[in-house]
């Protein structure tokens, strides 16, 4: 475990204990984080601030939700935005206006830090990682992937999305997935 | 059990991602109510797609939010949710009850597919009290049917943010002798057994704790059942039943 999670794990025991300030502390850690993934998924300024806000309330309202046990604190949270934001898409009923959009992502590559956005330097390398792995997989498995992940398709609509069999779909995530846990945790 | 595996981790891979919908996200919280908490294959294969779900979030450049979304963070903490609080009383006061007594361990309670944290019941109890006081989170109540005592109702929570299920009673009448209460989900009219059957303790008290994601599901119902049969559809009939609607199967109506 890196300082920079064992930093996470204090801050999060902390919030849990009540404390305000370690809760702005991790605010300003992943909160550029979290809104730059909730605006790539929901596409709205105002739709991507809600799911942050729900995220880190609920964040303080339940910290026990994380469990260090089952990984690190970073992708926990990260993983409680993507569901938010999901979970906003999918409720607003935005997903059908949105297919050209999604199906015609944005790649990542090239996607770089704003000026004005200060973040811890473990994100950045992490970030690097993950693209580069990202970037690895073959076009048709990243395809499913992005329009799963930020996209908030389920496999049965990428299947109609792509003009594939589901299992295809499938077949692609599990691949993609499976490639990505290799390149980035090369040794397990 | 090489191919099965194949199957299953698929199920997994689009679970992490929030990609299933219809008979693959039924069959996927089937396995992880019934087969992943045995199968560390599956427990770490999970794990590791679920922590690559994560890490995926950062992909997308970072962004600065706005100076204003702290401040308003900050007033929901402070907010005292008044008319929440009001219209949750009721509900808080049976699921508080029944959650200071697990605590004590003064009740037993079914865990769908938590088995690895029996002896985590306080936390069980403030993950309760702390879903109630959630804004996000609707308590739903599970009305008696047909001759079923309107008194004995259920308490169903569920977070959305950690995929979790809560039964709540406390008035719960006894079945009849070799029967016990099964939960099912539905969507769309077709139901599917969920978790273990469950006998009320002697005073009534039930807490049932289930990881399942309801947003699945727009119906839940509550039957009784013969101990050791393994029923495919609710009994209709049974003497004791309880029955909601839920908010959820978006996620069918979305792709439709």
């Amino acid at each position: 475990m890196s300082e920079d999670e064992v930093e996470d794990l204090e801050l999060h025991r902390r919030v849990a204990a009540g404390d305000r300030a370690a809760f702005d502390h991790l605010y300003q850690r992943y909160g550029p984080a979290a809104y730059g993934l909730a605006l790539r998924i929901t596409a709205q300024e105002n739709l991507a601030q809600e799911v942050v806000q729900d995220a880190f309330l609920a964040l303080w309202r339940a910290p026990e939700a994380f469990d260090p046990a089952r990984g690190a604190f970073r992708s926990f949270f990260l993983s409680l935005v993507h569901h938010r934001a999901v979970d906003a898409v999918r409720r607003e009923e935005r997903l059908r206006r949105r297919t050209e959009r999604a199906s015609n992502l944005e790649p990542v590559r090239g996607e770089d830090v704003a000026e004005d956005v200060v973040e811890a330097a473990y994100l950045g390398v992490r970030r690097k990682e993950v693209r580069a792995a990202l970037e690895v997989l073959p076009p048709e498995q990243r395809q499913v992937i992005e329009l799963a992940y930020f996209g908030g398709h389920t496999q049965t609509a990428i299947a109609e999305i792509l003009r594939i069999p589901v299992g295809t779909v499938k077949t692609r995530t599990l691949a993609a997935m499976r490639k990505m846990r290799r390149v980035m945790s090369p040794g397990e | 059990m090489e191919l099965d595996h194949e199957r299953i981790e698929e199920l997994l891979a689009g679970y992490a991602l929030l990609s299933l919908d219809g008979e693959d996200a039924v069959e996927a919280d089937r396995l992880l109510a019934e087969h992943v908490p045995t199968c560390l294959r599956c427990r770490q294969t999970l794990a590791g797609f679920q922590e690559l779900a994560g890490d995926i979030g950062l992909t997308p450049a970072p962004a600065l939010p706005p100076d204003l979304l702290l401040p308003r963070i900050h007033r929901g903490i402070d907010a005292v949710p008044v008319t929440q609080r009001s219209r949750r009383g009721a509900y808080f006061a049976v699921a508080a009850s029944v959650a200071a007594l697990v605590a004590m361990g003064g009740i037993s309670f079914t865990m769908a597919n938590r088995a690895s944290r029996a002896e985590t019941r306080t936390q069980t109890a403030l993950e309760i009290v702390n879903a109630l006081r959630s804004p996000n989170v609707t308590p739903v109540t599970l009305d008696a049917q047909g001759t079923t005592d309107d008194a004995s109702s259920f308490l169903e929570v569920d977070t959305p943010d950690v995929r979790t299920l809560y039964l709540v009673a406390d008035a719960c009448p006894q079945p009849a002798p070799g029967m016990a209460y099964q939960v099912w989900l539905g969507a769309n009219g077709s139901f599917v057994p969920y978790g273990e059957m469950f006998r009320p303790d002697e005073l009534g008290r039930v807490l049932f704790e289930g990881e399942v994601d309801v947003a699945h599901y727009d119906e839940i119902w509550i039957t009784e059942e013969p101990i050791g049969s393994q029923p495919t559809e609710p009994n209709a009939e049974s003497a004791h039943q309880w029955r909601a609607t839920l908010d959820g199967a978006d996620e069918a109506s979305a792709a439709a």
